[in-house]
């Protein structure tokens, strides 16, 4: 390609050096060359690329404008015809990672490359979420030229049209995207080396990152026990005897209800399990073990609690997707939620 | 799904033998269980003392919902007291 890439940055009005929250209102303008912030990104394109405008907009006026300010930043990039547009970087900025994130797009649906940066946990990084490209960042623009040159590496790339690599190489944050390609080293070789080098300190990369899963506030005890009612639900794969319902046995995608109010304890001929995680004769003769009536009804007879909730929740625990199981379990919550159940037992196989 | 429910504000006690992983998984108040293969109790135990253990199983679930916790915590029938 002949010539520096052309390029276009998208700044907020406090890093174009306009202004800071006061001005946050502003509409869209374009400044020739390097602006603001933006004097610190020209020196490190060292001659491969030119920043030939800026577009600078208010904060607010983008969100609050939205349309208005994307149609102009539109009309914009066709006229400028860049290689390549960097908005940000945003840091911990929420509206202005947002923003960019929304010029990024727009960049995109106008044929021009375009990638972000800011911190990770900027919320610009969801709404990105598949299509922006987005270099992680700090949380300071103390660490503004570190960012820059972050963007710049990915920056130069995009705006040749060259193909880009697995994320972690190219710098930008994974987007969920997964191309399959083939590996230079067997597996297991690869799975040695790594092991080598977790043991010796090593630094290494691993090709199966672990999901942390989320946390959820505990939810207030109950206060009075003798008062509440609590419901059942379970994953062991409960059915009634013969499993007319014809729940599956493993990867369910919904589970079932079936309702207790006549029932002082689960009985062998009218219930079993179906479940291909574990082996399930010994529930198939007390199906209390995965599914505890009988000991509340003792409990509610006493006056220990008020009482059971008349429908009980059931399915196989086995193989099921996160996301589904996130799903089932928010169903089942809205209905417990909407019959005011104190308190639920889980059991889980 | 426990904690879905336990997103709604309802206490939410997940009886699991395997309470490690109920744990790691981010649920809040998890109940030792006995095995997978009979969760509130066990059948070796014989019909009297079966129920009883199972019995202990689910007092110690409700103490749990009736216990505030910050996080994930373990509530073993063997270190609960007798009801």
């Amino acid at each position: 390609m002949a010539g520096p890439l052309r390029v276009v940055q998208y700044l907020n009005q406090f890093f174009g050096g306009i202004g800071g929250e006061e001005i946050a209102s502003m509409p869209l303008q374009v400044q020739r060359g390097a602006v603001g912030s933006g004097r610190a990104l020209q020196p490190l394109l060292q001659g491969q690329a030119e920043v030939v405008a800026t577009l600078i907009c208010g904060d607010n006026y983008i969100h609050d404008q939205r349309d208005k300010a994307l149609a102009v930043l539109t009309e914009q990039l066709q006229a400028l015809q860049p290689d390549v547009l960097l908005a940000g970087p945003a840091f911990e900025s929420g509206r202005y990672g947002l923003a960019c994130t929304e010029v990024c797009k727009a960049a995109q649906a106008a044929g021009v490359p375009a990638l972000a940066g800011m911190h990770p946990q900027n919320p610009g990084v969801e709404s990105g979420r598949p299509d922006v490209l987005i270099v992680p960042t700090s949380a300071s623009p103390a660490d503004m030229q570190t960012a820059l040159a972050a963007m710049v590496r990915l920056a130069l790339k995009l705006g040749r049209r060259e193909a880009l690599g697995p994320a972690e190489l190219e710098g930008f944050l994974p987007r969920g995207v997964r191309r399959t390609y083939v590996r230079e080293a067997p597996g297991y070789q690869r799975a040695l080396d790594m092991l080598a080098a977790k043991l010796t300190g090593q630094p290494f990369l691993t090709e199966v990152p672990i999901h942390i899963p989320e946390r959820v506030a505990p939810a207030p005890p109950i206060a009075r026990l003798a008062q509440a009612t609590i419901a059942l639900v379970t994953t062991g794969g409960l059915v009634r005897k013969g499993n007319p319902d014809k729940q599956v046995a493993s990867n369910a995608t919904r589970y079932f209800r079936h309702s207790v109010a006549e029932l002082q304890s689960l009985s062998a001929r009218d219930w079993e399990a179906y479940h291909s995680g574990y082996f399930n004769h010994i529930v198939n003769k007390n199906p209390n073990y995965i599914l505890p009536l009988s000991f509340l009804r003792d409990l509610e007879g006493k006056g220990e609690i008020a009482g059971v909730y008349p429908w009980i929740y059931a399915l196989p625990g086995v193989s099921t997707p996160v996301a589904q199981a996130k799903r089932m379990g928010a169903d089942i919550a809205h209905e417990l939620q909407e019959a005011r159940v104190d308190g639920c037992l889980l059991v889980a196989t | 799904m426990t904690k879905e429910i336990e997103r709604l504000g309802i206490p939410t006690a997940q009886i699991s033998a395997i309470y490690e992983f109920a744990m790691t998984t981010g649920a809040n108040r998890v109940v030792r269980g006995c095995r997978i293969e009979h969760v509130c109790g066990d059948p070796e135990l014989g019909a009297e003392k079966d129920y009883a253990f199972g019995m202990r199983i689910v007092r110690t679930a409700l103490a749990a919902l009736q216990t505030a916790v910050d996080g994930p915590t373990l509530f073993d029938p063997a270190e609960m007291l007798e009801a």
